[in-house]
């Protein structure tokens, strides 16, 4: 099925003429600007630390074992993430060997220390966060992570615990919680408005827009960067897609492509910090990251994209 | 607003998974003659039915399913899923369960006598020692990705069944080859 998705992908790609995704590999985010329009970042609100519009997922993506061509394959795409200028990298202890796989890629392109890196504490035993956390730092290979998240609200209260104090201790910079799949939002308002997190992330795409309501806005009242994930529904969106034509006018936000389309909508929201797709594809990650580049769509033009995709899913 | 579906608890792509194949069947070769002689003797055993028939087959299991527990599950698919350390218990236990009916019970040697079970068991028999480790090339896979018998979960559980078909065992013993099959048919199709 997903060998089939790629294929579609690909065809879609070989059809849009413009040709701007395949430049962007080949040159620097810098040099991108130039033909791309402006390159877009988005703070941090509790440090004002900018960081681009388009992160890297993992899951299921880079969680190849020991095999030594996907793990190439792994640092290849990174290779071209970080060329378009990509900085924030999210996994978990969850996600099989994808961490030990990112940490392969960084040492092999030598950015273990430009990485912006996001992972998660995954326990039931709140006594074995810091000895996990310890043992995904090691995966990374890096000296110390950028963010810490509390996977899935896994044991959150014990967990935040530990990772405020991390913070406290300058071991970790920022803090933040996970979910997704639209699951324990009630919950997770409640932290969001008890505590004080850095960075929230949960599940948000064109079609799933319940977070609309009320997470969005009051991550924007609380001061909370968010990170979207499943931002195609894990590819399911984009196979919907497949044969549908991409309105005239998203040109003019600069998407040449479905999933440009759809990654502009998420990054355009107001509150929304960066989104992570997940890929295996070199040609999937330049194509992601073309939506770092040109307009954001306004409000209006929000509204203009909602309407055309719900006239076709 | 989605919820999880069963793909969402498979964090591994097909193609992950098929290479592990490829990677193990490499890591351990030449093992693979050791495997086709335990399908000959299998075969044979259930041919001729000699007086060591039973004891056999139930040996040649009990290695075939402590070998794919740890040389596979545990060793190797544990890397990209990791619940497959409770799939490698579950085929130990299917060991031990194996080794009080098989050895101590001797309940292998008690061959049936139905037509129709007969005709199920060696079809299922045949699908597992002759087919299965051609689905990799006939689907346009690397050949090198074969599953074979006693080296791979799938052939392992499913000529296990074809044997407890052929033979008058306790049902005890296709407790774990059902729920391997399940957990192994959900997961081949939804990833």
């Amino acid at each position: 099925m997903k060998e089939q998705h790629n294929k579609h992908r690909r065809r879609f790609l070989q059809l849009m003429a413009l040709g701007l995704t395949g430049s962007i590999s080949l040159i620097r985010p810098g040099l991108s600007q130039a033909g791309m329009g402006r390159f877009i970042m988005k703070s941090i609100p509790s440090s004002n630390e900018q960081i681009p519009v388009i992160g890297l997922g993992s899951s299921r993506t880079f969680n190849v074992g020991d095999d030594p061509l996907a793990l190439d394959n792994v640092a290849n795409v990174m290779h071209h993430f970080f060329n378009a200028g990509g900085k924030l990298i999210d996994s978990s202890p969850m996600y099989g060997s994808s961490q030990p796989a990112i940490g392969y890629a960084l040492n092999k392109l030598a950015k273990t220390k430009d990485v912006f890196s996001a992972d998660k504490v995954w326990t039931w035993e709140p006594g074995n966060g810091l000895a996990q956390i310890e043992q995904s730092r090691k995966y990374w290979q890096i000296d110390a992570f950028d963010l810490m998240q509390v996977h899935n609200l896994v044991s959150w209260q014990e967990h935040l615990k530990t990772l405020f104090s991390m913070k406290q201790k300058g071991k970790i910079r920022y803090v933040g919680i996970t979910t997704s799949h639209g699951r324990r939002h009630d919950e997770l308002e409640e932290i969001m408005k008890t505590q004080r997190l850095d960075f929230v992330q949960f599940s948000y795409n064109i079609l799933d827009r319940e977070v609309e309501e009320r997470l969005l806005p009051l991550a924007k009242q609380r001061g909370i960067a968010v990170i979207i994930n499943r931002p195609f529904q894990r590819g399911d969106l984009i196979d919907e897609l497949v044969g549908i034509p991409l309105p005239t006018w998203a040109k003019t936000i600069g998407c040449n492509t479905w999933p440009q389309f759809l990654l502009k909508f998420i990054v355009s929201h107001p509150s929304v910090t960066c989104a992570i797709p997940a890929t295996t594809q070199v040609e999937h990650v330049n194509e992601n990251m073309v939506a770092c580049f040109g307009p954001l769509p306004n409000h209006e033009m929000r509204k203009r994209m909602i309407d055309y995709v719900e006239k076709f899913i | 607003m989605i919820s999880y579906r069963l793909s969402d608890f498979i964090l591994f792509s097909d193609k992950a998974y098929y290479r592990q194949f490829e990677l193990y069947n490499h890591a351990i070769w030449p093992l693979h003659l050791i495997a086709l002689v335990f399908s000959l003797v299998i075969i044979y055993a259930l041919w001729k039915k000699p007086a060591w028939a039973g004891r056999v087959i139930a040996a040649l299991l009990i290695l075939s399913w402590i070998w794919v527990a740890w040389a596979f599950l545990f060793e190797r698919f544990y890397h990209i899923h990791i619940v497959a350390n409770w799939y490698a218990f579950g085929f130990i236990l299917q060991a031990g369960l194996i080794s009080w009916y098989g050895v101590i019970k001797n309940q292998f040697s008690l061959f049936v006598q139905s037509k129709f079970r007969i005709n199920i068991g060696l079809v299922l028999l045949f699908i597992a020692l002759i087919i299965y480790p051609l689905i990799a090339f006939v689907t346009g896979r690397s050949w090198l990705q074969f599953e074979m018998f006693s080296l791979a979960p799938d052939p392992t559980v499913l000529a296990t069944f074809a044997i407890l078909f052929l033979c008058k065992v306790s049902a005890v013993l296709y407790v774990v080859p059902i729920i391997w099959l399940l957990i192994s048919g959900i997961t081949l199709v939804v990833m």
